[in-house]
């Protein structure tokens, strides 16, 4: 109920008057149907996929007020590190691949495959 | 992994376990009626990081643990003739029947086979035109905008060798179930992101100014939860019971309108019973009859399947959150995930299971801490 | 040979002659044969011809060659190592390898944590009916290959074969013998209070790669099988470290989880791992998240958990990142005396759960 996922749409194209879409998560690549968000979603927007579908694109500016709420608790709070943290993953969600840690430090060099 | 990970951070996590024990004024109940929000919680130990603020109690979210044990035997009975390759989501598997489950009918000779996506379901169909497909379309809200699909390709493509069968339930009737409970505890609900980026989440409305509980639509990863619990505390702190969403990267109120409008066009409304919690009027979804050929209940002669649960297991009381799995006597003893009694210790969505796998030394004799 | 009194049918795909409703084959092949016919297994010509033409090239040693019905091979020592694995895995060739690898990988590195010096290996083949050679080919050059960077040769083999439908393409038994030393025992039972568990590379891999490469999930992902030999890093931490190593398991099905799960129950004692330490790489940690699946559970072929004694955990790390198969060594967590037979994991938040050990397989989930 429901696994859903986050991942980036590398392409569009029809099948059998179905909206299609290669969606890659992270380095796995899966054609997932469009269908249902076939009017706002183009290569290079995030989306919600469960079970090979679409069913929401990601809401980037949404993403972001989590961050950007708890930057303004930490100012409120005077929390110099809270602010810190906020703002990393703020410019997390800018770069291309998102942040490049998975939570704490402490792994290697990842992507060996 | 870009709109996960950072969900995932645990400084801000831990943040907001800060905000929630000093928001909150005594202990809060709050529900959270999702098996994936469930999975995170037991997963992460949310509950114990705020054990002294918010009692966490899990709700039916689960709908592997909820699908009526009668279609679990008629999965089975189907994927057991030779003529049907039976595909299914993977969790169904291990869900047991009044006799055995779909892996063991696999072993007796069975095909069964594990799919992704429903449309893939319909890709074997084509794939092998002499076969008969038949596919467990199980699941909430959330995935019967990708079952419709199916079913609906399935008749535009003309493809006659398929059909589904269906265990559909939708959330609001349960919720209203359980707030409807002359014993019920629950003062805030963690509604579920998925069901309600598909159905948005107008249908809550009534229910929170009815019952005057406070809903907050609540994503997945620990700082998802973790804020949906903290807007949820505030509202019970500040005496409003109002519907909040906590997931607007993915929900919005309407939801997905081309999404919900394939669903009505192929399913509607109809009574279904929740194995363990009984029947709920209006809480399913089944088959148009203009769909009535892709529909394995009508095509094949299913005729009257007895069924029977054993006695000892109590997953309706834990799917409406009177007990937490440990408090059931045969939890770790006689039913485990190995030899389950009921579906919530099968599919790791199941809060039995979730505690079983994941917390089974927290419930030990008090005293314990790790 | 058996006289056909009626049109013979020609089998499409391999030159068979059959008797259609006699259900009689003859079998001796009509023309070029390009793959594996039931009379391959039959002790005779074909046999013959299979094994001078398939096997021997690559396998060809000394041993084998001679062709006997047993080997005969020195062992030295009061003690060897003897471990046996069968190789069902399907399909047979995926991204990083094909069965062949595994069949030979498997068995050393078996014989590898348990201390022993890998020496000699038998192979045991079923082969379908049908299966072409060209994939036979790749598979038993890749077991050559394999034994060769292994330092292993094999000396004695069988074959069978099953008809269509029987076996998947092919199955692999291969049973190895090992030089014990008698100061180097890692052991399930020997873990201890204290311990550093180490984690020789990135986990995952092995099983992700196969099920991509699995038709019914049709997702792509550029992770390949981890299939390697780690004899040498053993050698390596047995000359660092010697009986500091405790324990040592390769955790093949069942992951990482099931191997730790093992040794803790075996020696009694709490196995603490660092959710934040675990090696996971990105695409694997993205394919388990798609299907729902924990990577602590996800099959290996190419990486060793170690458990050492804290004194010698630096010095284990620093002897495994000098192999390439193990320059990703991390360390991944703690032995502990509390909750024995418990493997925990602490996560990110700062609480602790269970990493138990599963029924069965994970299967992917929806919820």
């Amino acid at each position: 109920m429901c696994l859903g996922i986050p991942g980036k749409v590398t392409e569009v194209y029809g099948s059998e008057g179905l909206q299609m879409g290669t969606v890659d998560f992270g380095g796995v690549r899966r054609e997932v149907c469009l269908a249902y968000v076939a009017d706002e979603v183009e290569a290079g927007d995030y989306v919600i996929v469960h079970v090979g579908f679409a069913i929401s694109r990601v809401d980037e500016e949404e993403a972001r007020r989590t961050f950007k709420l708890l930057e303004e608790l930490s100012e409120l709070d005077e929390l110099q590190w809270m602010k810190e943290v906020a703002e990393q993953s703020l410019a997390g969600l800018d770069s291309p691949g998102g942040p490049s840690n998975e939570g704490t430090g402490g792994t290697p060099a990842g992507g060996q495959a | 992994m870009k709109y996960l990970s950072e969900y995932r951070d645990p400084v801000l996590a831990r943040s907001l376990v800060d905000r929630i024990l000093g928001a909150a004024t005594r202990p809060r109940v709050i529900m959270e009626v999702c098996g994936g929000q469930t999975h995170t919680i037991v997963r992460q130990g949310l509950q114990e990081l705020l054990k002294d603020a918010v009692d966490m109690i899990h709700g039916p979210g689960c709908p592997v643990c909820v699908t009526p044990l009668e279609q679990i035997d008629r999965a089975l009975y189907l994927a057991a003739r030779p003529e049907v390759i039976f595909t299914s989501f993977g969790d169904m598997l291990r869900v047991p029947g009044s006799d055995c489950d779909l892996l063991q009918i696999r072993a007796r000779g069975g095909e069964v086979r594990v799919v992704y996506s429903p449309l893939d379901a319909l890709e074997i169909a084509r794939a092998h035109p002499d076969r008969e497909v038949v596919f467990f379309a199980v699941g909430f809200e959330t995935t019967a905008p990708a079952n419709a699909m199916a079913v609906w390709q399935a008749r535009e493509l003309g493809v006659s060798n398929f059909s589904v069968l269906v265990s559909h339930v939708t959330v609001p009737p349960a919720i209203r179930a359980i707030l409807d409970a002359p014993d019920n505890r629950v003062e805030a609900f963690l509604a579920a992101g998925h069901v309600c980026t598909v159905m948005g989440w107008k249908e809550y409305e009534p229910l929170a100014a009815q019952y005057a509980v406070p809903i907050v639509v609540t994503g997945f990863e620990p700082v998802d939860i973790l804020e949906g619990i903290y807007m949820a505390v505030r509202q019970l702190e500040e005496g409003r019971a109002e519907v909040e969403n906590q997931y607007a990267r993915s929900v919005r109120r309407s939801g997905n309108e081309p999404a919900q409008e394939l669903v009505s066009k192929v399913f509607e409304l109809v009574d279904r019973s929740w194995r363990g919690i009984g029947e709920i009027p209006a809480s399913g979804l089944g088959l148009r009859e203009e769909f009535e050929a892709l529909d394995a209940e009508k095509k094949f002669d299913l005729g009257s399947i007895r069924t029977s649960e054993p006695e000892e297991c109590m997953a309706g009381e834990v799917l409406r959150g009177r007990i937490k799995p440990f408090e059931c006597p045969a939890f770790g003893t006689v039913c485990t995930p190995e030899k389950p009694l009921g579906a919530p210790m099968v599919s790791s969505e199941g809060a039995c299971a979730a505690y079983y796998n994941y917390a089974r030394f927290q419930s030990e004799p008090a005293g314990e801490t790790v | 040979m058996t006289k056909e009194s009626r049109p013979l049918d020609r089998d499409p795909e391999g030159g068979i002659a059959r008797v259609a409703s006699a259900g009689l084959t003859c079998p001796v092949p009509a023309g070029e044969v390009d793959r594996v016919l039931l009379g391959h297994g039959s002790g005779g010509k074909l046999s013959a011809a299979l094994l001078r033409d398939q096997f021997l090239p690559h396998f060809g040693n000394v041993v084998l060659a001679e062709l006997g019905d047993a080997a005969v091979v020195p062992v030295p020592g009061d003690e060897i190592a003897v471990s046996t694995d069968s190789f069902v895995v399907s399909p047979l060739e995926f991204p990083g390898g094909n069965i062949g690898h595994l069949a030979v990988h498997g068995t050393v590195n078996d014989l590898a944590m348990m201390g022993a010096e890998p020496l000699y290996l038998s192979a045991g083949f079923i082969l379908e009916e049908g299966l072409p050679f060209d994939v036979l080919d790749r598979v038993i050059e890749a077991m050559a290959s394999a034994a060769a960077d292994a330092g292993v040769i094999v000396v004695t083999g069988d074959t069978k074969v099953v008809e269509r439908g029987k076996a998947d393409g092919l199955f692999i038994n291969t049973t190895g013998i090992g030089r014990l030393d008698p100061e180097f025992r890692p052991g399930p039972t020997r873990a201890r209070e204290g311990d550093a568990v180490l984690v020789s590379g990135p986990i995952g891999r092995h099983g992700v790669a196969i099920m991509a490469a699995r038709e019914d999930l049709r997702f792509e992902v550029e992770v390949r099988s981890d299939t390697a030999c780690l004899a040498p890093l053993v050698l390596d931490l047995r000359g660092v470290c010697g009986s500091a190593i405790h324990s040592l398991r390769d955790p093949t099905r069942g992951g990482v989880a099931s191997a730790l799960n093992e040794i803790a129950a075996s020696s009694g004692v709490c196995i603490r791992l660092e959710e934040g330490d675990l090696p996971i790489p990105g695409p694997v940690r993205a394919a388990c998240e798609m299907l729902g699946l924990d990577p602590l559970y996800v099959a290996n072929e190419g990486i060793l958990v170690a458990i050492v004694a804290p004194e010698k955990a630096g010095a284990a790390l620093e002897a495994l990142r000098s192999h390439p198969a193990g320059e990703a060594a991390i360390r991944i967590g703690t032995v502990t005396g509390d909750r024995p037979g418990l493997v925990l994991l602490r996560t990110g938040l700062g609480a602790s759960r269970v990493v138990d050990m599963l029924p069965g397989d994970q299967l992917p989930r929806i919820c």
